[in-house]
């Protein structure tokens, strides 16, 4: 089944894309691994982040994997480039 | 949480200061009040830094930075009030990016609580500062202590 989320863009990320958000469908169940790819694919720029970057979803931080999101409508995806507080 | 203990946070584009900070975690029984301030440099590699600019996930920042406050109290039970800022936006050289205030009866706890918080503060809180340069193009900074800094390994910490 397929939802509409919002995905967030931070930092890098977001000048990677111009974007500070966007809107998009996706398979509820997709995986997180497969979910950065759907966003690679609409912004080949994000390969840069490919291997230093995390997703949070609903605001827990979410590895890159093979796991399933089970994503609800509505939901808040945010793209986490590494981080640099304090 | 010790009786009556504060967890305040705070996440602005006002300039910070640890007056405010200090006295909002001052407390009749604390014996010891604990402060961090961390500042911003003005050089990095033999850059001269002109500025720095803060980005936050402002709700998510928020929820772990209370995580870490309660992370604290379960840690150093003694500890009384808890008062963590981070500034947003421009941070002019030498100003304030971040102040942690932490009061307790005895110092050790403070010290320690202080110390543990700064340090997870900069592996699991959504904040993001890059470098202006005097020269150069700007960079995006990354913490060693985030764990997906270094090529993408679990963020569960």
């Amino acid at each position: 089944m397929n939802t509409e989320v919002s995905v967030l863009y931070f930092a890098k990320s977001a000048e990677l894309t111009g974007l500070k958000s966007e809107l998009i469908t996706v398979s509820s169940n997709v995986t997180s691994v497969q979910l950065w790819q759907h966003l690679e694919e609409k912004h080949p720029r994000l390969a840069v982040l490919r291997d230093q970057v995390v997703l949070a979803v609903r605001q827990e931080y979410v590895p890159l994997s093979e796991q399933p999101l089970t994503l609800r409508e509505g939901d808040e995806v945010a793209v986490i480039p590494p981080l640099s507080g304090g | 949480m010790a009786l009556n203990g504060r967890d305040v946070i705070s996440l602005t584009t006002d300039k910070l200061s640890a007056d405010a900070v200090s006295e909002s975690v001052t407390c009749a029984s604390c014996g010891a009040i604990s402060l961090f301030i961390g500042t911003t440099r003005d050089h990095f590699e033999g850059k001269k830094v002109v500025r720095l600019e803060y980005e936050a996930y402002v709700p998510m920042a928020e929820l772990e930075l209370r995580k870490i406050c309660s992370d604290i109290r379960t840690k150093w039970q003694s500890v009384r009030h808890i008062n963590i800022q981070h500034r947003l936006g421009v941070v002019p050289v030498t100003e304030a990016s971040v102040i942690i205030g932490i009061s307790s009866p005895h110092r050790s706890d403070s010290l320690e609580a202080v110390k543990f918080c700064i340090d997870t503060l900069k592996a699991t809180v959504p904040i993001w500062k890059k470098e202006i340069y005097e020269s150069g193009e700007p960079r995006w900074k990354e913490n060693k202590e985030c764990l997906w800094a270094d090529g993408g390994k679990d963020p569960k910490c």
